[in-house]
């Protein structure tokens, strides 16, 4: 008996997305990434195009963050202390990308400044040859005030900027088309939302081929098949040929997954939620592996270790030659 | 082409008896439509309207049970590729592989300390669906005493991992009164296996690498009158695995192709990831090798997760949270049930550091637009949730927070519950730290 | 097309060419051909003909072709009997102009004589221009602005494209007095617009002015001085080009898309002030190219719509002759006017109330004993009355209180109360009035300490003492509406003026009018039919909780949570165009009685994700149209009775269908096509499509006894209209029966139509 494997024709692609710009290009950076394309669901490489795999970036903050899990600070060490050599470190993990967050405060408790995210930016582009995404506090006033200076810092690199919400995009927008670089555009966690925004950014005038959607998840157990599943239709929408749906998919487990208490502490809890540091560890890639298999094309991570595990589970995700 | 309500309705006895639980023939035949009743429920429904209704019915992908002396779990019956189609409807069983070579001691050990395993997640138990016990010695009389030891301390269904048909009698000697899952028929030994299978009207696995072969085994086992399969097509990469379970649960859904319509059974090992990934697409069944509660309970929630009804959203318990231990100064906020919604303001308020109570209402699992939407969250309701939790007893202030977007209900709740100050809160949980800090004075 | 304006801006263009000619023949040999030129700090040469032509000119040899292209532009000048020279003409005259001008900017630079020295003068927040050769050094002092410089251009360019800056104006020329031009750019400031500012009128310019009264100019103040001649004014143009390039993303020589970008998304006008001579209105028609029309404050022609500039191109606006008390409001009304014409919208961010005003105070309620005043309710009568107006007729935030104030009622008194607000919009249509006079209720509501309930003629308003001692009176009603109109409804509303009326007989006289409207509305949405549009709209606003559900709404099936009819889609289609409500083009009729568009189904196949097929618009028992969970009612197929019952989702009492309504509700809802099942708005049921496919009305034998009170006159109408005129009286309520035996039973006393019509399946 032969079994003829389905194979299901798809009518349209992911958009690419380049991140970073070399010399050639402009901009400082060893290497470009390059996001999208996918002309099938994810992994699927026997029934279509995958020209790109999905990239993996590690959160870099501007200054060592004041309540992190104990266990990424062990895990970071003293690279923390100062942003470039955190970005080394990073770099020196595997990373792809730089998904460089300011923080809402300086470390003496000021709000933090523009002045202070030139000067991060600028370190950080000395430190690594990566691409990098320059994301603000998520306060859309500071955002701003952050994201400006910090995109004209960077002007030429082809940075990510962020995040884009839909009470608080134009600014970034503008900032991101004055300086060539890109914007991540968020949603929370809803089709018809992570469409409007990419028109609504579309429409300033910012090129499809610089929108990276971020449509939001939620952490293992912390409403994970919420983001799963809206990723699934986004990239079904995407390849039936809706193309406003059609930006590469960004999500970030990493932020998600040390927000929860199954990572972050290893008191107070049940016993029965095993050994803290493997249990966070695989919270952080558990979610990250079940993004993947809904489409992510970029994950932002946070432990170094789960990189690692990302990695490999990439490899073993690609089709033997 | 599924029969809609109205048509399952015209072949239903019309009498409105009752019997069935549903006040109407056509409130039957409504669930019927939407598979949240079975046909078995109307006593008088005519043999021929039943045929009809079965062909109509007959699941793309066999529903397979297995037993243990107490417990039991059923896989397959799925019927969409991704959840939010209709939603995944049998959550995959994990099972705990213990070898007969490590002794029956040893076997006995892990079984029991797998046995014992329960977590809780927002209000539901999870723990192991059962054992995978390996005839890895080769010996019958080994494997026998092997799984006679789990059985001495678990209750759960089992898979007997023998590679021969006697290996597989031996094992189900032992396991006599359950309805264990034989592993596997090959194409060496499926006439054996499945007589040994037959006799213990239990159902069998079938092993090979190649999809074609696994299509004649079943079928030649169909023949054979064996109905209650479970598929191993041997996936050991987290590639060959997506592709292939993928291609199987197409064919079933999309080709109808009956012969690979079947459950499938994994191996993961000690690979946490490739777990997850099973559990996400479409695994039946999935062994691993290791007991560790931390990887375990990862696996665990993704998997009900995963199996959430889209349209059925996860509910958190009503009733009246504590926070980061509140005493009778602490905020009061109210929010509803939706288990997202609570998650969202129950972090923010403990990353907050506030002590405050949480007061969750029942709005049917509804998040707080929507359940005011649907008048699920309205000025009634959660002055009854403040009432009969008595919480003008757990404070000593009588102030209420609400959430922004329902800023609307302030007026009616002031009426509904005399005395109190209803404030209204931001409108997003994230905003919920920096509202207490302006707004509320210890 | 105006001879006169044509004839001066190519007069003007062949002057101005000429002496860009002769400038350069005289660099040429003075200084030679390889003597670099150059704008200082940007990085896009000289940036209009770098964005016209797309040359990138380094030295003054290389201006010799921008010559050349210009004199190309230059068209003799129309005889006096040719009546009818083209628009085109003048526009290359224009373009022509603007060649000519940097090309003189540059050349002066060369010379030193750019920026333009002003001794004294200082700019505020000094300038990015240090060329040591300018006579004044790296120093703010003695010497005007000249060009932007990148640096500023892009955070300028950030803030207009994020529309913190809603425009900016070019001013040309000198004010009428010191006070006037004060006054013009006060109130250009006040509105966040960016102001340029050049040119003279025999050799008093506005820069004079403006030193002269010590208004501080410069980067700091969003008022930039440019030069004191004419030929200045190209800076505001090189950087309307720059602009292009930087967030258009265009290349230089893009002419076109440059020009349509600037159009398009640059709010930027010109404003003319004093005498137009032939320079200014050969640059006049250069700004045109770029789709900046003209204001002037002195008598010349008008060019009216032709498509160059999104509304008129040439405005005459002569200054004594603008209504107003005095210089200073005419002023005022000239800015008003250029904000008009350009389409600038402007944000208005505060409510000037003095309470606290936000969506978090909507659902307050102000009781009898903490209230100060009610209009409206028992005692008095109070009405909203919205209204459209044109542009010129109303002014923009004027608010006036005809009668007297609340003060003298008594304490817990009630007044009389008219709320009349006149809307004037260039996108504003009739039929957004309803749309926008329900806002009323949302806007009103949101100040704290106000309770406001009902619409039209059943408002009912109360302040509360708390409010009212704050200072809260009738006018702050005005103050909320126009801010809130503007802050929401920006894109169609441009103009908004309110009159509060409490003086008795105006108050009469306007009530009857508002009657009328109202009445007229009624019978405008009551007649509209299906057939009478092309168009229906869509709602996905539920599809966050049941994705695949997509309501079509026409104008005969208002959506099913009843908050949406087709005229109020059709609003907000045109506020958010991209938001949950699109048009959806009907286009072939497949079946007339069941519903079925072409159009329609396409959209119901992509908006719901390939889950449903095709939509029936008027059937309950064949594709009929999916449901959120939002519906006002769910009709369901009683099949015992040949009919179909309608439970409202305010009755909780059981139904013939044996459940109750939440019951009922996971049933037809989620977003799934249950044939015999169907979530509705209530006032779909007084619609003569309301389930017409499968006998409409008549169906009906069940009906919730709230919904029977709540449309009583309404379905009178309805039973007389489907010929049946004691109808109602034979369709049962939960008062007569819960149970199908029962309903039965009273079908057949009453002699129901329904059990005799032809089966429903």
């Amino acid at each position: 008996m032969t079994v003829e494997i389905p194979i299901e024709k798809w009518a349209a692609k992911v958009r690419e997305v380049t991140l970073g710009a070399t010399a050639a290009q402009g901009g400082t950076r060893t290497r470009t990434v390059t996001v999208g394309g996918e002309g099938t669901l994810p992994f699927l490489s026997h029934e279509g195009s995958l020209p790109h795999s999905p990239a993996l970036a590690l959160e870099v903050r501007d200054r060592k963050p004041d309540d992190w899990s104990p266990l990424l600070y062990r895990a970071w060490g003293e690279a923390m202390d100062d942003p470039g050599d955190w970005a080394k470190a990073a770099e020196a993990a595997g990373a792809d990308l730089i998904y460089l967050v300011f923080s809402s405060t300086m470390a003496d408790g000021r709000p933090n400044t523009g002045e202070n995210a030139r000067s991060v930016v600028r370190k950080v582009l000395g430190a690594t040859g990566l691409p990098l995404a320059v994301i603000g506090p998520g306060q859309a006033e500071l955002d701003n005030e952050l994201i400006v200076p910090a995109a004209e810092e960077a002007k030429g690199e082809r940075v990510m900027l962020g995040i884009c919400e839909d009470k608080n995009y134009r600014t970034i927008v503008a900032s991101a088309m004055a300086n060539d670089h890109l914007v991540q555009s968020k949603t929370p966690m809803d089709v018809n939302l992570s469409k409007q925004l990419v028109i609504l950014i579309h429409d300033m005038g910012m090129p499809l081929e610089r929108i990276i959607m971020d449509p939001t998840t939620g952490a293992l157990g912390y409403g994970i098949e919420y983001g799963y599943s809206v990723m699934e239709r986004l990239r079904l929408a995407a390849l039936q040929g809706d193309t406003m749906t059609q930006q590469p998919m960004l999500v970030n487990p990493g932020e998600e997954a040390w927000k929860v208490k199954e990572s972050k502490v290893g008191e107070g809890v049940p016993a029965v939620w095993g050994d803290w540091e493997r249990r966070a560890l695989a919270w952080e890639s558990v979610t990250a592996t079940t993004l993947l298999l809904s489409g992510a094309d970029v994950l932002i991570l946070r432990h170094p270790e789960t990189l690692k595990r990302i990695r490999s589970v990439l490899d073993g995700l690609r089709a033997p030659a | 082409m599924p029969l809609t309500g109205l048509e399952i309705y015209k072949l239903l006895p019309q009498t409105n008896c009752k019997e069935c639980g549903y006040p109407t023939c056509l409130a039957f035949a409504m669930k019927l439509a939407a598979k949240q009743a079975e046909l078995k429920a109307c006593p008088y429904v005519t043999d021929e309207s039943k045929s009809k209704l079965e062909a109509a019915s007959a699941p793309p992908i066999r529903l397979i049970e297995l037993a243990g002396a107490d417990g039991s779990i059923q896989v397959g019956n799925e019927t969409v590729l991704f959840r939010h189609e209709k939603t995944f409807y049998h959550r995959p069983g994990l099972f705990l592989r213990l070898t007969d070579t490590d002794g029956v001691n040893e076997v006995k050990r892990k079984a029991a300390e797998a046995e014992g395993y329960r977590a809780d997640y927002v209000g539901i138990a999870l723990g192991l669906d059962g054992f995978a016990v390996e005839a890895k010695s080769g010996d019958p009389a080994a494997f026998k005493a092997a799984v006679e030891a789990v059985q001495s301390v678990s209750t759960k269904p089992l898979i007997l991992l023998a590679g021969t048909a006697d290996l597989a009698k031996a094992g189900l000697e032992a396991a006599a009164g359950t309805r264990p899952l034989i592993h596997a028929a090959d194409r060496d030994n499926w006439q054996a296996m499945a007589e040994a299978a037959k006799a213990a009207k239990a159902p069998l696995a079938i092993r090979s690498d190649s999809l074609d072969e696994l299509a004649e085994l079943t079928s030649s086992l169909a023949q054979a009158g064996l109905e209650d399969l479970v598929l191993d097509p041997g996936v050991d990469t987290l590639y060959k695995s997506l592709f292939t379970l993928t291609s199987l649960r197409r064919l079933a859904l999309k080709k109808s192709f009956r012969s690979l319509g079947y459950p499938i059974i994994t191996f993961p090992g000690n690979d946490t990831l490739l777990a997850a990934e099973q559990i996400a697409k479409y695994a039946g069944m999935i062994v691993v090798d290791t007991f560790d509660p931390a990887l375990l309970y990862a696996l665990l929630v993704l998997r009900q997760n995963i199996y959430t009804d889209p349209q059925k959203p996860i509910q958190v318990q009503p009733g009246v949270y504590e926070i980061n231990t509140p005493d009778k100064t602490a905020p009061v906020l109210v929010t509803t049930n939706f288990s997202i919604t609570y998650f969202a303001v129950a972090n923010e308020v403990e990353g907050s550091g506030w002590p405050a109570w949480l007061v969750v209402t029942d709005a049917e699992g509804m998040s707080v637009l929507t359940a005011w939407a649907a008048g699920k969250f309205d000025a009634e309701r959660i002055a009854k949730a403040v009432k009969t939790h008595n919480i003008g007893e757990k404070v000593e202030h009588q102030k209420l927070i609400i959430p922004g977007q329902v800023a609307v209900l302030s007026g009616e709740l002031e009426e509904e519950l005399p005395g109190w100050q209803i404030m209204v809160g931001p409108r997003e949980a994230v905003d919920i730290g920096s509202y207490l800090k302006a707004m509320w004075q210890r | 097309m105006s001879r006169y304006i044509a004839t001066r801006a190519i007069r003007g263009a062949h002057a101005i060419v000429g002496e860009a000619a002769s400038m350069l023949d005289k660099a040429l040999s003075e200084k030679g051909a390889d003597t670099p030129v150059s704008f200082p700090n940007t990085a896009y040469y000289l940036p209009l003909i770098l964005g016209m032509t797309g040359r990138e000119i380094t030295k003054v040899g290389d201006l010799q072709s921008v010559v050349e292209q210009a004199k190309g532009l230059l068209h003799p000048v129309p005889p006096d009997r040719r009546w009818t020279p083209y628009l085109g003409e003048t526009l290359d005259s224009g373009m022509a102009t603007l060649l000519a001008e940097e090309t003189i900017m540059a050349l002066r630079f060369i010379y030193g004589l750019q920026p333009e020295l002003m001794p004294g003068f200082a700019l505020a927040g000094g300038t990015a221009f240090t060329s040591p050769d300018n006579g004044s050094g790296p120093s703010a002092d003695g010497h005007l602005n000249g060009p932007i410089d990148d640096i500023q251009l892009r955070s300028w360019g950030i803030q207009l494209v994020d529309g913190r800056m809603p425009g900016f104006a070019a001013i040309v020329g000198c004010a009428k007095t010191n006070e006037v031009a004060v006054k013009i750019v006060r109130e250009l400031q006040r509105r966040n617009i960016l102001t340029f500012l050049s040119g003279n009128v025999n050799g008093r310019s506005i820069i004079h002015q403006l030193k002269e009264e010590g208004v501080e100019l410069g980067y700091d103040t969003y008022t930039v001085p440019f030069g004191t001649d004419t030929e200045s004014a190209i800076y505001a143009l090189g950087f309307a080009v720059r602009s292009a390039l930087t967030f258009g993303g265009m290349k230089g020589g893009q002419a076109r898309n440059i020009l349509l970008y600037n159009k398009n998304r640059v709010f930027a006008f010109v404003l003319a002030l004093g005498e137009v001579d032939d320079l200014k209105y050969a640059t006049a028609a250069g700004a045109i190219n770029f789709g900046f029309p003209v204001i002037a404050d002195t008598i010349i022609p008008e060019i009216l719509p032709t498509g160059v500039t999104t509304y008129e191109h040439v405005v005459s606006m002569p200054f004594n002759e603008i209504e107003g008390a005095d210089d200073l409001e005419r002023a005022e009304r000239l800015v008003q006017k250029c904000i008009e014409i350009r389409g600038v919208k402007v944000r208005v961010t505060e409510v000037p109330v003095p309470v606290p005003y936000g969506s978090a105070f909507e659902g307050e309620v102000v009781r009898k004993t903490d209230m100060r005043v009610e209009f409206g309710g028992k005692h008095s009568r109070a009405f909203e009355y919205l209204l459209m107006a044109d542009l010129d007729e109303i002014e923009d935030g004027k608010i006036e209180l005809v009668g007297p104030a609340f003060d003298d009622v008594p304490d817990q008194g009630a007044m009389d109360l008219g709320i009349i607000v006149k809307v004037a919009g260039r996108k504003m249509e009739k039929d957004f009035e309803p749309v926008l006079e329900r806002q009323i209720h949302y806007f009103v509501n949101g100040a704290s300490g106000i309770q406001h309930i009902g619409q039209r003629d059943i408002a009912w308003i109360r302040i509360s003492h708390a409010a009212a001692e704050k200072g809260f009176n009738v006018k702050h009603f005005g103050e909320i509406l126009h801010a809130r109109f503007h802050a929401e409804f920006g894109s169609i509303v441009d103009k908004v003026q309110v009159t509060i009326l409490t003086e008795p007989a105006l108050h009469a006289e306007w009530l009857a009018k508002a009657r009328q409207a109202y009445e007229e509305r009624n019978v405008r949405i009551g007649s509209m039919t299906d057939e009478s549009v092309d168009t229906f709209y869509s709602c996905t606003l539920c599809q966050s909780f049941a994705p695949n559900h997509v309501c079509m709404i026409s104008p005969e099936r208002l959506g099913l949570c009843g908050a949406y009819n087709w005229l109020d889609c059709k609003a907000s289609y045109q506020i958010n165009p991209t938001g949950p409500n699109q048009p959806i083009k009907k286009q072939t009729n497949l079946d007339p009685v069941k519903g079925y568009y072409s159009g329609v189904n396409e959209f119901a196949l992509s908006a719901s994700h390939q889950q449903v097929q095709e939509v029936s618009m008027y059937s309950i028992m064949e594709n009929p149209m999916t449901a959120c969970g939002c519906f006002e009612c769910i009709a369901m197929v009683i099949p015992e009775t040949n009919g179909i019952m309608v439970l409202s989702r305010e009755d909780t009492s059981m139904s013939p269908a044996g459940m109750t309504f939440s019951t009922l509700a996971g049933m037809a809802g989620g977003g799934l096509q249950t044939p015999g099942i169907m979530g509705h708005g209530k006032f779909y049921i007084l619609s003569p499509k309301f389930i017409s496919a499968d006998g409409g009305f008549k169906r009906v034998v069940w009906m919730s006894s709230i919904l029977k009170e709540q449309m009583a006159e309404q379905l009178k109408e309805v039973a007389i209209r489907e010929g049946d005129p004691d109808l109602i009286e034979k369709i049962a309520d939960e008062r007569v029966c819960t149970d199908v035996e029962g309903l039965v039973a009273y079908l057949a006393e009453k002699n129901h139509p329904a059990p005799n019509m032809p089966p429903i399946f």
